[in-house]
């Protein structure tokens, strides 16, 4: 049944809040999420020191960073429906595409929120070199709505498959992999001052590539 | 039969020609022996790949099992032949640049799709139902299909590569010794007929193991319910 363009955004805006209201409700995502990307930051920053020297090591740190912090909690959004059993009632009032759609943008809500926290301590704890705001922004930007992208398709698909939370690591991580290279490739030549302009076109591309395939693929995630 | 023998003599001439009478490259020398395996697994890599995404797509598209035993076959093949030309690149690599393994950007991209194609297999695996798993793994295929474009064509073009195709194909075509590329083109076929003929024999296998599992499982699940509806 094809719906109109408002009712559609409607529906995800709808789900956006509910998403935001039960994550709220008991915050242990978030919280775990923090948590982890303060403690492995500390741990980081105590062995190594201060490296405003080493671009690459720096780049490197802040994604594996970022992304261990928000690995476990980005998968979380299907789970919830799953294990609940409420995903057959999100299906009788949205289609999946709207209902992945919410969770998306409730996982790009996510990430900048945490990215909110774990950035500014990690430029402060690390010492790294001044940043270059444009190209930062940008690669940051980017990087942040491929991994949203990736980890919300793949939730979707590992929440329907047993063992979910050992399989969502291993296989989001690979389809992550040239995402990261990029993004790490890109801060890196911000911090050492050289041009970044292939490592943000590449990023992009596989973020476009990405959101289109998902919202092509959603409809044939859920059956019956 | 009859095409099994051809495929078999064809590989072979070629081969033997390949290893045996082609000229060698100057810089190369004994190494360009590789690129007669080499390249042919590569090829067979991105071919087996998009084979394997097809029939993902087709299978969602119109519900047929016999499309899922299709992309399975082809995600095992293409990571078989990943396989080869990773090892076969890592050991040209030792000849050449005095290491197996140096993170060159065409290194890093299939070592990439090898992992992103370990974890289709991981997937299929972890799923029982054969409607689901044909379902998931499908969607899981195509998603992993759009890091392929990237990884094989724009990643190695990108970055700094050490890679000898601006030896063999300086001005952006074909430019080879006419023996070399006589048996180039040969192991190129000779390869994809290897394919199709091993494909067609995974798929022949899947759909007896199908059947198997319905004459027998079906059957003995009937008699230990108590005779199913009768």
């Amino acid at each position: 049944m094809p719906q109109t363009g408002s009712r559609s955004a409607a529906a995800v805006w709808t789900l956006l809040r509910k998403e935001c209201r039960s994550e709220w409700r008991t915050r242990y995502g978030l919280n775990a999420a923090l948590l982890f990307a303060v403690a492995s930051l500390t741990a980081v920053s105590f062995a190594a020191g201060r490296m405003a020297n080493r671009p690459d090591v720096l780049a490197a740190l802040f994604w594996i960073v970022l992304l261990f912090a928000t690995l476990a909690s980005l998968g979380h959004a299907f789970v919830r429906e799953v294990e609940g059993r409420t995903m057959l009632l999100l299906r009788l009032v949205a289609s999946p595409t709207e209902i992945a759609t919410g969770k998306l943008l409730f996982n790009l809500l996510f990430l900048l929120v945490v990215e909110g926290v774990t950035v500014p301590l990690f430029l402060l704890l690390t010492g790294a070199p001044p940043v270059r705001w444009g190209p930062f922004a940008a690669v940051l930007a980017l990087g942040t709505v491929s991994l949203a992208a990736s980890s919300t398709l793949v939730g979707a698909v590992i929440a329907q498959t047993r063992g979910r939370g050992a399989l969502f690591a291993g296989v989001s991580l690979p389809l992550l992999l040239p995402v990261l290279a990029a993004a790490v490739a890109g801060t890196r030549d911000m911090w050492a001052s050289s041009p970044t302009g292939g490592s943000v076109r590449l990023l992009a591309a596989y973020a476009v590539a990405l959101i289109a395939a998902g919202l092509l693929l959603y409809e044939h995630l859920w059956e019956d | 039969m009859m095409l099994r023998v051809v495929l078999f003599l064809w590989i072979s001439v070629a081969m033997t020609a390949s290893l045996l009478f082609a000229p060698l490259v100057p810089v190369l020398e004994e190494t360009t022996r590789v690129l007669y395996f080499h390249i042919p697994a590569a090829w067979l890599t991105v071919l087996a790949l998009g084979w394997s995404m097809l029939n993902s797509i087709r299978y969602l598209v119109k519900r047929d099992l016999r499309a899922d035993d299709h992309a399975a076959a082809a995600a095992e093949l293409g990571l078989l032949f990943c396989i080869g030309a990773t090892v076969s690149g890592a050991l040209w690599a030792k000849a050449m640049w005095g290491a197996y393994w140096n993170w060159d950007p065409r290194e890093t991209s299939i070592f990439f799709l090898l992992l992103i194609y370990t974890a289709y297999l991981a997937l299929r695996g972890s799923i029982e139902d054969e409607e689901k798993r044909a379902r998931l793994s499908a969607v899981y295929s195509a998603v992993a299909f759009v890091a392929v474009p990237f990884l094989v064509f724009v990643v190695p073009r990108m970055y700094q590569t050490l890679h000898p195709d601006p030896i063999l194909n300086t001005r952006g075509k074909v430019d080879m010794d006419p023996m070399i590329r006589w048996c180039f083109t040969a192991m190129l076929v000779g390869f994809t007929g290897l394919f199709v003929w091993m494909q067609s024999l995974r798929v022949r296998v899947a759909r007896l193991e199908r059947r198997r599992d319905r004459e027998t499982i079906a059957p003995a699940l009937r008699v230990s319910t108590g005779g199913g509806r009768a």
